[in-house]
């Protein structure tokens, strides 16, 4: 049952991602990809590479509608893989994450921890590869902070909307 | 052994990590390097279908003005009709009309699919234009639909000249305001002027000669430069694209062959 929500949570904010936020032009430097909603809140119950393996098939999922082969796919392997570690150091006892991870079981303190390092970690290495050159930098940190902001800014608002 | 199975499984999570991620960079690579690849990309009917069924719907927002670029673009279309010269029909150039299905302009690689594909006899390599202007070259074709490369990308390179002298330059995009590009190439003793106009020099068979491509906005000679730095202010308007015209060069092939059998 727990598992049948998770998936279609996938479903609808996949289709967020592309009918909605995919189609925001603004600014030029604003590409929320709220999709990793669902990676960030899935519980760590699984076993750690189930969990990059899920990452890697949702990031190729998006790649394919963005033109933009193996970046998506890289960056979210990348965000499953140190999640577990960063919940290790934000969260004493691990025991009450048996749930998935949001507000009510870590907290507004640890869960906004959490959310900026992963979703910064995402953005960066998303913009970063689909630049692939040093030489946009400037407009590579610009597009990663101010995508991020909107990210974050969802991602925390669901959780109060939801899980107060 | 054993030990060495002992370690193997210690880090096998770090392993599957590596694993993966190599994986994730020889997509990434394979897609760099290898771009006519149509696996996996919007020239894939699904995301392409999908991707139309959400342009559809934009359609509902902007039935006005895209009424207005039909009107231009019959005239424009008309006017090409009686001014066709005898150089272009011997270059056999055929027009086939598309829908841009899916764009972005705000990226530093943009592309765009339009909807015509190999059944259609889009090839790679093909140019698109609109009424306007120049809009791209096609680099991955689907059976229905096609990804487009355009100007506005950062790998692009266009061969223009200056209609004034026949002066050539490369017209080239920095990623950052999809109404401007920058010629490069164009020597110091040249003299540009703000206002002169830049059309495709003809020079590759992917294009023919004279499509209009913008009018030069400013440009600067540093000191100890051997270059201009000239910024062009685009004719084609990307963020109103809508129907383009894919150019079909009946001789590209065979000059294309001539070309590569020179090396």
């Amino acid at each position: 049952m727990e598992w049948t929500k998770q998936i279609g949570r996938y479903f609808l904010v996949m289709l967020l991602q592309v009918l909605l936020f995919d189609q925001l032009q603004l600014l030029g430097v604003c590409h929320p990809y709220i999709y990793i909603l669902c990676l960030l809140m899935m519980p760590i119950t699984l076993p750690h590479s189930a969990d990059m393996i899920i990452g890697a098939v949702v990031g190729l999922i998006m790649d394919i509608f963005c033109n933009s082969l193996g970046v998506h796919t890289a960056s979210c392997i990348f965000i499953m893989f140190i999640r577990p570690y960063l919940i290790g150091a934000i969260v004493n006892d691990k025991d009450r994450l048996n749930e998935q991870i949001t507000l009510r079981t870590l907290g507004m303190e640890a869960l906004l921890k959490y959310t900026v390092i992963l979703v910064l970690a995402h953005h960066l290495m998303v913009f970063l590869l689909a630049a692939w050159s040093w030489s946009h930098i400037g407009f590579v940190l610009m597009e990663t902070i101010v995508s991020s902001l909107i990210t974050i800014s969802i991602i925390i608002g669901y959780n109060t909307l939801r899980y107060r | 052994m054993q030990n060495l199975l002992k370690i193997l499984l210690r880090y096998s999570n770090f392993l599957v990590f590596i694993l993966l991620e190599v994986a994730a960079f020889l997509l990434f690579s394979y897609n760099n390097a290898y771009p006519r690849s149509s696996i996996l990309s919007t020239a894939n009917s699904i995301v392409a279908w999908q991707n139309e069924q959400i342009a559809e719907i934009k359609n509902y927002f902007r039935l006005r003005s895209v009424n207005e670029e039909l009107a231009a673009e019959n005239a424009a279309l008309r006017n090409q009709i009686y001014s066709m010269d005898s150089a272009t029909n011997r270059e056999a150039i055929h027009y086939e009309s598309a829908k841009v299905v899916q764009m972005t302009t705000d990226q530093l690689h943009n592309y765009l699919t339009i909807n015509r594909g190999s059944v259609d006899g889009i090839q790679r390599g093909q140019g698109i234009r609109n009424a306007e202007g120049v809009v791209g070259i096609v680099r991955t074709v689907g059976k229905n639909y096609s990804v487009v490369l355009p100007i506005i990308n950062t790998h692009t390179n266009l061969s223009c000249r200056f209609t004034k002298n026949d002066y050539i330059g490369t017209l080239q995009w920095d990623g950052k305001d999809c109404r401007f590009a920058q010629l490069a190439d164009v020597a110091a003793h040249m003299v540009v002027n703000p206002g002169d106009t830049i059309v495709t020099s003809g020079l590759s068979p992917v294009f023919p000669e004279g499509i209009p491509v913008g009018i030069v906005e400013s440009s600067v000679l540093k000191e100890g430069e051997s270059y201009h730095r000239i910024r062009v202010r685009l004719h084609t308007n990307f963020k109103r694209l809508k129907y383009v015209e894919v150019v079909q060069n009946a001789n590209q092939k065979e000059l294309e062959e001539l070309e590569n059998g020179m090396d």
